[in-house]
């Protein structure tokens, strides 16, 4: 089925001029630390800690409402540290769901109400189902998809997942229309 | 409801919270944006050196048989709520050094030792007592007993009370009495 | 992605009958035929730690069990242990030297540590955990080995035989001819001593031995309180089948399996269909003839409820992913011209490249072309469509949307959207499913030369056929 369009309320959001939407009703923390790479769509109510250290996303990321990216720390014997988040190109995070990871790679789907527990890496191309948990420092290698609580490979992905991303976030962001005002 | 929040000095509570009713929040304690906490029910205090995370909610309902006056919700030291966990309680002591993780949900009527795991997701909605040190995970809510107290997490706090207050704006400390007490956990590890 | 959250609405047939997304589909250059994981080939290219992402050679990954060696499993969840530092304070210490600095491993998700079951704490990170040694080795090793001398000894014997089925054929089909029964099973069912090629494995080997003493239960075995967190629940121990521990002390790391990359293979002309690239960190292919880059693909972009008796308007996005242009026609399943059957070309070539035993029964019991269940008819425009090649710089440019006439809704770049119009059998059941089928002949331009003596491509004429699945039958 094709994706149908999404309606925002055209005051509600902001527009860069390299194509990011911005709701107003976000939190950005440290906007200064926030690096968003272009078509990037920040729904309300979420949350980016960019205070705690640098978060950079890549192009076409879908960041759904409520969901909530988080820098991860690390303790040292000196102290703690918290780590810049990197995520990819074409990743899309769903409604509700908290991101403590290191390394969120390209072409990634992550579900609404999950779970990822400090200093996960997600390599390109993997998937997390809906409500899902993620315990800490996992690995999800590429091509899995990743399902429960504590989340397990529950089965892997076609070959042409990173067309497949890339063509969902494309249109998504495509779909994602200001309310038609008069 | 009466408002009345009292903050004690080297707390970090951020401005863009919902505190509602009669609060003490305890020195060092860090609480970050988007935090609920609503004491309906009665004074909810929470002690020194605790996190609570962005979305997180502490709820003290107000019970269908209201003593008075209204016993409080005592929140002990060093405990981290993850982002949007959820506590309910009518009223009750939560223990030291205990984690509720990202998404939990601990219900009225569970009592929570010291030293605790809720697990990210993990609902606790039946009446239970958790014994100190008891981990809970998984979607069956597994559990078992930990080895040893959850470390402390001073040195987080140090950073972020260091560090909000460059992003933030923050609610006043109000109260002067005492300097907070010394950390009660050794600083190991 | 819609293809991974949404339920698959659209279904291609395989040319093996299975019905499968577009995106499960491999399409083979060389056979130009439509395949999917079901009649493919898969074999295992490298193995690898998901967790360290190192390569493993297969021949140390089988000889380690296929686990890693630096990489451990929880024992009480399953998640993977991460290493911990911590200061040793010297016991003895107190001379002035620095602490230092030891490991031990812990789990994230249910706070297992290795000092729980009291393994020490090692002075470095990378490992020399202790291994629990499997009681029963020297029995593995002993079966293992007998087992490897009779497949020995029957390989013998299977060569033996061969030779003399050339040299004498008999007049008399003897029992081991017709049974496969070997000369070393026969002599055994006889109670015979084995033939005299037998090694020393075979002839030292003791059967184990069925006792009636069985130990007796404790007396207070069902009266004792149990502790639920001291004992193990059953995945736990099944997790170490070797040692079953049935105490939470008695619980160890245990390495964590290895992964697979696998390269798949056209059975029926032993070309890859996929390779990937070593690293396992790459998400890149050398070789990837997947369906969804050589077959039209259609999309619903919207449907009328589906009524007995009644029409319903089908839109549907019809899209070309070659490099090529692409004529496409609508057909009616049944107007499909038959193909040459294929069915002994995978035969011989399953039992080739899998060295399978004449066991094709799989492939029979599966019919070859499955009737598509219907709920009615596709009303099918009789014109061929013309698809432009993909152009992926089209998407920045502004273009008009093109003609534009009853079935044509709209075109753009590679990609064209349909108006058709639906009719549902009246005897269809409300509450059934409404499937709809039909068939696509398109044009496909093979740029692959057949042999390096052909420079030029050829085109083809191929078919397809299609499932849409439109919920269900209403009232």
């Amino acid at each position: 089925m094709e994706l149908q369009d999404t309606y925002y309320n055209k005051s509600e959001y902001v527009e860069t001029a390299s194509g990011n939407k911005v709701s107003r009703q976000t939190v950005l923390c440290g906007s200064q630390n926030i690096v968003l790479h272009g078509k990037v769509i920040v729904q309300s109510d979420a949350i980016i800690r960019g205070d705690l250290a640098n978060v950079k996303t890549g192009r076409f990321c879908i960041i759904s409402k409520g969901s909530v990216i988080r820098p991860p720390f690390k303790k040292f014997s000196k102290g703690v540290a918290f780590f810049p988040l990197q995520m990819g190109d074409h990743v899309f995070i769903g409604e509700n769901t908290v991101v403590n990871a290191a390394v969120v790679g390209s072409y990634v789907y992550i579900g609404k109400n999950v779970v990822i527990g400090r200093r996960c890496v997600l390599k390109d191309c993997c998937m997390i189902e809906d409500n899902s948990v993620l315990p800490a420092e996992t690995i999800v290698p590429s091509f899995a998809r990743y399902s429960g609580n504590p989340a397990k490979l529950i089965t892997t992905l076609p070959e042409a997942t990173p067309d497949l991303m890339t063509e969902f976030t494309k249109s998504y962001y495509q779909h994602f229309l200001p309310t038609t005002v008069s | 409801m009466s408002q009345n929040i009292k903050i004690l000095p080297g707390a970090t509570v951020c401005e863009d919270c919902t505190l509602e009713g009669d609060i003490t929040i305890g020195g060092g304690t860090v609480i970050h944006p988007r935090v609920t906490i609503i004491a309906e029910g009665g004074p909810i205090i929470i002690s020194e050196y605790c996190i609570i995370e962005e979305y997180a909610t502490i709820i003290h309902k107000k019970a269908e048989t209201q003593e008075t006056p209204p016993k409080p919700l005592f929140i002990g030291a060093h405990n981290v709520f993850e982002v949007a966990c959820k506590l309910e309680s009518f009223f009750g002591h939560i223990g030291e050094s205990n984690v509720f993780e990202c998404r939990s949900f601990v219900g009225s009527d569970v009592k929570i030792g010291s030293g605790c795991v809720i697990g990210a997701a993990c609902q606790l909605t039946v009446p239970q007592t958790l014994a100190d040190n008891t981990v809970i995970w998984g979607s069956e809510h597994h559990n078992r007993e930990a080895l040893e107290k959850q470390p402390t997490q001073l040195l987080q706090l140090d950073f972020l009370s260091k560090v909000m207050p460059n992003y933030h704006r923050l609610r006043k400390p109000n109260i002067h009495k005492r300097l907070p007490s010394r950390p009660s956990q050794d600083t190991a590890k | 992605m819609a293809y991974l959250t949404q339920p698959d609405y659209v279904k291609y047939i395989c040319s093996c009958g299975q019905l499968k997304p577009i995106t499960n589909l491999y399409f083979c250059r060389h056979c130009l035929k439509i395949r999917c994981g079901f009649c493919i080939c898969h074999e295992v290219d490298s193995h690898y730690c998901a967790n360290c992402l190192e390569n493993m050679p297969s021949s140390e990954a089988r000889l380690k069990k296929n686990r890693c060696s630096s990489c451990f499993a929880c024992p009480s969840c399953f998640h993977t242990l991460s290493t911990r530092a911590t200061l040793a304070r010297d016991p003895a210490g107190g001379d002035g030297k620095p602490p230092k600095k030891m490991y031990y491993l812990s789990c994230f998700n249910c706070r297992w540590t290795s000092r729980d079951v009291g393994i020490p704490d090692q002075p470095v990170a990378s490992g020399g955990w202790p291994e629990r040694t499997n009681p029963f080795t020297t029995r593995f090793n002993q079966l293992l080995d007998y087992y490897k001398a009779i497949a020995q000894q029957e390989k013998q014997e299977k060569l033996d035989k061969e030779r003399k089925k050339f040299v004498t054929r008999g007049k008399y089909i003897n029992l081991t001819d017709k049974t496969g029964l070997t000369g070393a099973m026969a002599r055994n069912i006889a109670g015979l001593p084995s033939s005299e090629s037998s090694s020393s494995v075979i002839s030292n080997f003791v059967p184990s031995q069925a006792s009636p003493d069985v130990e007796e239960l404790p007396d207070d075995y069902h009266l004792k309180e149990i502790d639920l967190k001291q004992i193990t629940r059953i995945s736990q121990r099944t997790s170490c089948p070797e040692l079953q521990p049935s105490l939470a002390s008695r619980l160890s790391p245990r390495p964590r399996a290895l992964c697979v990359k696998r390269s798949q293979r056209c059975r029926a002309c032993d070309h890859n269909l996929t390779k990937p690239e070593y690293n396992p960190g790459s998400v890149k292919f050398k070789i990837e003839l997947l369906a969804y880059y050589h077959v039209p693909e259609v999309k619903i972009i919207s449907y009328e409820t589906i009524k007995p008796g009644g029409t319903s308007a089908l839109l549907l996005k019809l899209s070309n992913p070659t490099a090529h242009e692409m004529t496409v026609k609508m057909l009616q399943p049944e107007d499909v011209p038959d193909q040459e059957d294929e069915h002994k070309t995978i035969e011989k070539t399953l039992e080739k490249s899998l060295n399978l035993e004449k066991d094709i029964s799989w492939n029979a019991s599966f019919p070859r072309r499955p009737p598509p269940p219907n709920a009615g008819s596709v009303n099918l425009p009789a014109v061929s469509l013309t698809l432009a090649q993909r152009d992926d710089a089209a998407e920045y440019d502004d273009e008009p949307p093109g003609d534009n006439d009853d079935i044509i809704l709209w075109r753009k770049s590679n990609k064209l959207a349909l108006r058709l119009k639906l009719t549902t059998d009246a005897q269809a059941k409300v509450g059934s499913n409404a499937y709809f089928s039909f068939a696509l002949q398109y044009s496909y331009r093979n740029t692959v030369p057949p042999s390096a003596t052909v420079v030029q491509h050829s085109d083809h004429t191929l078919y397809t056929t299609l499932i849409l699945d439109l919920g269900k039958v209403c009232e």
